[in-house]
């Protein structure tokens, strides 16, 4: 009895010293900058151009980050990580958050030290395969060569749901997004699985996109979201709340668009988001301007999902469970009170 | 000649807005947009116009709603209408909306189903519009198209319409219309005593 009661007490104060020291904030503002890691190349979530300027849904969260700290979305240097380094560069202070297309996971944060701020994009594993194929759901792929990244989630969950349907397959490792891509463009497989996310964006680079379908089956919960350290509960609560701020945004009508307008609102809500009421930039250490900067700068949840990778982009990812709480998905944030 | 000429500057017109709508960052800009289109009784649209492509077009789409399976949620803002399914789903259909003036929100019925509705302009819209015809028999080229579904006591339909280039937009006197083939998919789908609900966007 004694025993877990002193670990937990133990833990908790090496908790607290933690917190003291930490100040992630301070950091990045002493710095002029926020330090974010990214994918190593994820069409419509996180990219690099030919000039060197990146773009993509995680990309805008870390700038929407930036805008919140700085009112300057471009403060921000982005890393590349590989899906094995991308817990190491944070707990070893490389980067200041991760914003990578990261499954949020108990034994991740518990393994890594690490803690999710919650969910930017309820994604979930999926199937692609060539249209010739004619399957209409997974369960029709029998004998397939499943082509899989190592050290990803993806493998277990396919081998998983194939055992479980007695569906007979073979698996293809594939150690980074590209590999896995030319295995199957050359034939090395026949069906290609990880998030449905990914499976939009490298379709969207396929040199024939139209002779691929993504088959509905999906076959686990990918809750992606944006990864702190465990040691400082300001910035924890930073990264949630720019989170949350750009999610309510929408659900209230203000965007880079009405930002003005929303700035002359009567409306209690729209008030304290925009900041022309109430203080909550300070328990975060901001400005009571933090979420209108974001908004003005960066757009609002549906603004940065619409542009980045909603129905009109080359991606064409229907918004589905990342629609509103209230128009249909399962989006929901915390009031700003 | 004047007659085409005009609607050809209508079709212009319209093909920039639903240019500008899909262009990423002005989406919301396009929405506000109304379309300078009056009612064209007699226009008999084509095939070609008749499909819809993209989001517009009838689908199966996944919907989380606490409303009953076989309730109508009309979202105006997005120019959508849902058809509520079970295990999450819904039939979506890309809608013409009520422009700026005409909007409303509210929880109707389905009071009455009328296929191949006459056309009787109410006083208030021959008031704005003084050349509408006073009465046109239901049949191809009225604007209501071929079928209707009466919302409640309101003045207010889901309708078919001859101007399919208006799905999407913000161009009607309140009432909400589908192509042709849509409106008669709904029909089929929806009995009289149907819940209806209509929502408009957030005001700030």
């Amino acid at each position: 009895m004694i025993k877990p009661l002193l670990a937990a007490a133990a833990a908790l104060a090496f908790g607290a010293a933690g917190s003291a020291d930490a100040q992630t904030l301070k950091t990045v503002q002493d710095r002029g900058k926020l330090i974010c890691g990214v994918s190593q190349g994820i069409a419509g979530f996180s990219i690099k151009d030919d000039k060197g300027a990146w773009s993509g849904f995680d990309v805008d969260f870390c700038r929407a980050l930036a805008a919140a700290i700085f009112n300057d979305p471009s403060k921000v240097e982005f890393v590349p990580l590989s899906a094995a380094e991308r817990f190491d560069a944070l707990k070893d202070r490389k980067i200041d958050v991760l914003s990578r297309n990261s499954t949020w996971t108990l034994g991740r944060e518990e393994e890594s030290d690490v803690v999710f701020a919650g969910v930017t994009y309820y994604d979930g594993q999926a199937f692609m395969t060539p249209k010739t194929s004619k399957a209409t759901s997974a369960l029709e792929l029998d004998g397939a060569k499943v082509c899989v990244q190592r050290g990803t989630t993806s493998e277990p969950n396919a081998k998983n749901f194939f055992e479980t349907n007695h569906v007979n397959y073979e698996i293809v490792e594939g150690d980074t997004g590209a590999d896995i891509v030319a295995n199957y463009l050359s034939g090395k497989c026949n069906v290609l699985t990880t998030d449905e996310s990914q499976l939009f964006a490298l379709r969207s680079q396929f040199p024939k996109p139209g002779e691929h379908m993504i088959l509905p089956d999906v076959i686990s919960k990918e809750p992606l979201g944006p990864v702190v350290r465990q040691d400082d509960m300001q910035w924890l609560n930073l990264v949630k709340w720019v989170n949350y701020a750009l999610i309510d945004a929408e659900e209230m009508g203000v965007s880079s668009k009405t930002i003005d307008e929303a700035l002359k609102s009567e409306k209690p809500a729209v008030k304290r988001l925009v900041g022309t009421e109430g203080d909550l930039g300070k328990p975060l250490g901001l400005s009571n301007a933090w979420a209108a900067n974001a908004i003005r700068t960066v757009g609002n949840y549906g603004e940065i999902f619409d542009r980045n990778v909603g129905a009109h982009t080359r991606l064409g990812i229907p918004r589905g469970l990342n629609e509103l709480w209230d128009n249909g998905g399962i989006q929901y944030a915390p009031p700003l009170r | 000649m004047n007659v085409r000429m005009a609607f050809l500057a209508r079709a212009a017109a319209a093909a920039i807005a639903a240019a500008a709508a899909f262009l990423p960052g002005v989406i919301a800009t396009a929405q506000q947009i109304d379309m300078n289109v009056v009612d064209q009784p007699g226009r008999v649209p084509t095939a070609d116009e008749e499909q819809l492509s993209g989001a517009f077009e009838r689908q199966e789409v996944f919907f989380r709603t606490s409303e009953a399976p076989g309730t109508v949620l009309i979202d105006t803002n997005n120019r959508f209408l849902y058809l509520v399914q079970p295990n999450n789903r819904a039939l979506r259909y890309g809608i013409g909306v009520g422009r700026e003036g005409f909007q409303w929100q509210g929880v109707e019925k389905i009071s009455r189903k009328q296929e191949w509705p006459d056309w009787r302009p109410p006083p208030e819209m021959i008031e704005r519009q003084p050349y509408l015809p006073r009465f046109m028999a239901g049949g191809p080229g009225n604007p209501l198209g071929p079928r209707a579904m009466y919302l409640g006591k309101t003045i207010y339909r889901i309708h078919g319409t001859n101007q399919p280039q208006t799905i999407g937009h913000a161009v009607s006197s309140g009432c909400f219309r589908l192509v042709d083939d849509d409106v008669i998919d709904l029909y089929g789908r929806v009995a009289v005593g149907t819940k209806v609900i209509i929502k408009q966007a957030v005001a700030l």
